[in-house]
């Protein structure tokens, strides 16, 4: 009694690995698949060592692509005394797919004498001129060769051509009918042949020295092209000229991947620059860019509140239709709403400022002081934005008006520690 | 791989140098043999016979006997055996066949003695010379059909030939062999007659010019049948002159040539820029060994005279050379090849500059492809 017996398995460890030998020499011992046991047995029945054949592929051959046909033909065997001509199939020969040749049109004399008649073409040179067309299967080079007289390839063309169709349409019952066809869609110009050989040649035979030339040609007129863009990019943006329009003037110029950062508008330049890299952009992408740039500096709070006041208003966060105009109203429409909300937090900063005033809270009073002033300030700087909007100003250059982004932006300029200083120049600004 | 049907056709082209024979789907030819013949006039022996018997002279009798058969001798064995009287003749003259009589012993050869096949049984495929007339075809048709007996026949062109050969239906082909170097433009199978330009300055004009530039020098090349050389020690041998009074001069000079043509495809290269006496009169000198023993020292003539493909009018610098009227007007190849080129359709000629095939004898010139690439390009980037 053994653990194996009890569980059944096999006595010996051998066994396993004898039914495995013993597996494979059965299977050789057996005849192949591909050939008749006959055949087998001929070539002494135990398959050799290295087959000579592969086995596998005597019976299958890959489908052939190609449609085989055969014919019935006579034939007669040099075996027999007699002329005994049988018949049998016979494969078809295997090139004869590539004999293929075109369809020339040929006239009668009626015909010529009706429709062909030519002052440049004798009959017979046509005649001739067919002949090599069917011979040659339409290769004109070959053909303006081998013909008797010298003419020029454009020349044999014209002729060929003019005759095909005026054959076309007169052995047509109807015009439309042949109208489809390509000889009559679409008639050989020989004129314009001949001129693109001339400019072909030309071409080729260019010496090095004109290539240069033209090179530089070609390169002074693309660098006048680009010119003109950034000239035509440079004038718009004239027309509104405060910070926060600066990136609608960018909008007009340039590509999508300008981010003008609202700390920085000199207009013309940065504008122009990229203005020559790409003339196609998305609308909705630049928009997306502008209202980054508007709130960038609101905080996360801020731009939630604003897109919650705009879906309060039933105004779609990203407009539907984005043209240039409405686009520009959404912006506008959400720089409103943040000077809204920052007129709003300013007001409630006052009353609360106001109540703890009335509290009699000294100790604020410097700060409230300067934020009292920097309410002013905000009151006024709003009002000046709001006139910006609106104005087409005479002087860019002032440094000043680059700190004019929104109230937003204004506030927290004005919320530094040398808010004191900044207090002059925005006094110089509400002179505006 | 053989793309053909199994027709067993056989393949014969004449040149000017060669001859080529053999089967079709094979890769190489299995007859070269020279296209010249030697040729014995029956007359002459005779005469010489009759001379050596009796004192009296038959001058006038000789223009009543009738011209007796001449004996020819066709491959490349029968020719390399001296023989009293024999001439060496060639059947062509420019190109083109001026004795059928020797073109039809050279196809028997080939048949019979090296193909060793009955024309009766195959088609035949000729290669015939791109500006062949038809005079010249018609010859040849009646020839193979009516005494070869063959069951078919096509003349095909050599440049066509060598186009499909390297797989292209169009290219511009330089045959640069033996008589002759013709540039041949090819379109969709066909040769453009009008733009083939050739040159007379071929394989055998160089063999000529360098055996007139020895000569000048004073190198004397003896014909192998003119020496007998015997080992008096191992390894020593001694050249003994053999005196051959009746051998005849044609014979003497094809002889001559052969050993020339040897010192040329062993020794000459193309140079790399054009030849100037100047700039090569100190190159290192190449030996060679002549058949009789003599070393010879051969320098700027290995640069020479492959350059007189480039620029024929080299060739009226060697003394000795005769002045041929056709070698002053020859072109040089770069020249010949653009001529072509220009003279075909507009619309086809970038795709002829970006298929130029070179072949023949010549073509197998060292440094030759590339020396022609390079001029090439600099005669077109102007």
């Amino acid at each position: 009694m053994d653990a194996k017996d009890i569980l059944g398995l096999p006595k010996t460890p051998l066994s396993i690995t004898q039914e495995k030998k013993s597996r494979p020499q059965k299977d050789s011992q057996r005849k192949p698949d591909g050939i008749s046991r006959e055949v087998y047995a001929l070539t002494g029945g135990v398959a050799p060592l290295m087959p000579s054949i592969d086995v596998s592929q005597l019976k299958r051959r890959p489908p052939s692509d190609e449609k085989i046909t055969w014919q019935w033909l006579p034939f007669t065997s040099s075996a027999r005394k007699d002329n005994l001509q049988l018949y049998h199939w016979a494969r078809d020969y295997s090139f004869a797919k590539y004999n293929k040749s075109v369809d020339v049109i040929r006239y009668t004399d009626e015909e010529y004498e009706k429709h062909l008649t030519d002052p440049k073409w004798t009959k017979e040179e046509t005649d001739q001129l067919f002949d090599l067309c069917e011979r040659f299967d339409l290769r004109f080079i070959i053909i303006a060769d081998r013909f008797p007289t010298p003419r020029t390839v454009e020349e044999l063309k014209d002729r060929y051509y003019s005759v095909s169709r005026t054959i076309l349409v007169a052995r047509a019952p109807s015009p439309g009918e042949v109208a489809g066809h390509p000889l009559v869609k679409e008639p050989y110009n020989v004129t314009q042949e001949i001129e693109r050989k001339r400019a072909l040649s030309m071409v080729l035979s260019q010496t090095k020295h004109q290539e240069r030339k033209d090179a530089e040609v070609l390169a002074e007129a693309k660098r006048i092209a680009e010119s003109r863009m950034a000239a035509r990019a440079a004038e718009e943006p004239d027309l509104p000229i405060a910070s926060d329009i600066g990136p609608e003037s960018a909008e007009r110029a340039v590509g999508p991947g300008d981010t003008i950062s609202p700390s920085n508008v000199q207009v013309p330049a940065p504008a122009a620059a990229p203005s020559t890299s790409l003339r196609v952009y998305l609308r909705t992408y630049a928009l997306e860019q502008m209202v980054q740039a508007a709130s960038s500096s609101a905080g996360l709070r801020t731009i939630k509140r604003v897109e919650q006041t705009l879906q309060d208003l039933e105004v779609n966060l990203k407009p539907k239709v984005p043209t240039k105009a409405v686009c520009a109203e959404h912006l506008e429409l959400r720089k409103e709403i943040l000077t809204l909300l920052n007129l709003q937090k300013q007001l409630q900063y006052k009353e609360a400022e106001g109540s703890s005033f009335r509290d009699g809270s000294y100790g604020d009073m410097p700060g409230s002081a300067k934020r009292s002033q920097r309410a002013a300030d905000q009151d006024r700087t709003f009002v000046l934005d709001t006139i910006s909007f609106g104005v087409i100003p005479g002087d860019r250059g002032v440094k000043r008006e680059q700190k004019r982004k929104g109230p937003g932006r204004a506030s927290e300029t004005s919320s530094s520690p040398a808010g004191a200083h900044k207090r002059p120049r925005k006094m110089k600004a509400s002179d505006l | 791989m053989y793309g053909g049907d199994e027709v067993s056709a056989i393949v014969i082209d004449l040149g000017s140098h060669t001859c080529k024979a053999g089967y079709a789907g094979e890769d190489a030819p299995k007859a070269v043999f020279p296209s010249v013949v030697g040729c014995i006039d029956q007359m002459d022996a005779d005469d010489d016979k009759e001379n050596n018997d009796s004192e009296t002279n038959n001058n006038n009798a000789d223009s009543n006997k009738p011209k007796g058969k001449r004996k020819l001798y066709v491959g490349s064995q029968a020719l390399g055996f001296r023989r009293d009287h024999m001439e060496v003749v060639s059947p062509l003259k420019d190109g083109v066949v001026v004795d059928w009589d020797i073109v039809d012993n050279i196809w028997d050869h080939a048949f019979k003695d090296c193909l060793l096949i009955d024309p009766k049984e195959h088609p035949m495929l000729l290669a015939e010379p791109s500006s062949n007339t038809q005079l010249q075809r018609e010859k040849t048709a009646e020839l193979m059909f009516e005494k070869y007996k063959v069951p078919a026949l096509f003349l095909a062109k050599n440049a066509v030939l060598t186009s499909f050969a390297s797989g292209r239906a169009t290219s511009v082909v330089i045959d640069s062999g033996g008589g002759s170097t013709m540039v041949a433009p090819v379109h969709d199978g066909y040769v453009l007659q009008k733009a083939v330009s050739s040159s007379p300055i071929g394989g055998e004009f160089l063999t000529y010019c360098l055996m007139k530039s020895l000569e000048s020098k004073g190198i004397v090349i003896k014909p192998r049948y003119s020496f007998k050389r015997k080992e008096i020690q191992p390894g020593v041998f001694q050249t003994v002159d053999v005196d051959l009074p009746h051998t005849t001069e044609s014979y003497k000079l094809y002889s001559q040539r052969v050993i020339a043509s040897d010192i040329k495809e062993c020794v000459c290269r193309a140079p790399d820029t054009p030849y100037d006496e100047s700039s090569y009169s100190n190159i290192p000198m190449t030996p060679y060994e002549l058949p009789d023993g003599q070393t010879i020292e051969i320098g700027a003539d290995r640069f020479k005279i492959p350059d007189i493909l480039f620029n024929p009018s080299l060739a009226q610098t060697i003394p000795g050379v005769d002045n041929f009227a056709e070698i002053s007007s020859a072109r040089g190849l770069p020249q010949m090849v653009i001529e072509s080129i220009n003279r075909c359709d507009v619309d086809i000629r970038k795709e002829l500059f970006g298929s130029i095939l070179l072949a023949g004898g010549t073509a197998s010139m060292q440094q030759l492809k590339e020396r022609l690439e390079k001029d090439l390009l600099e005669l077109l980037m102007v």
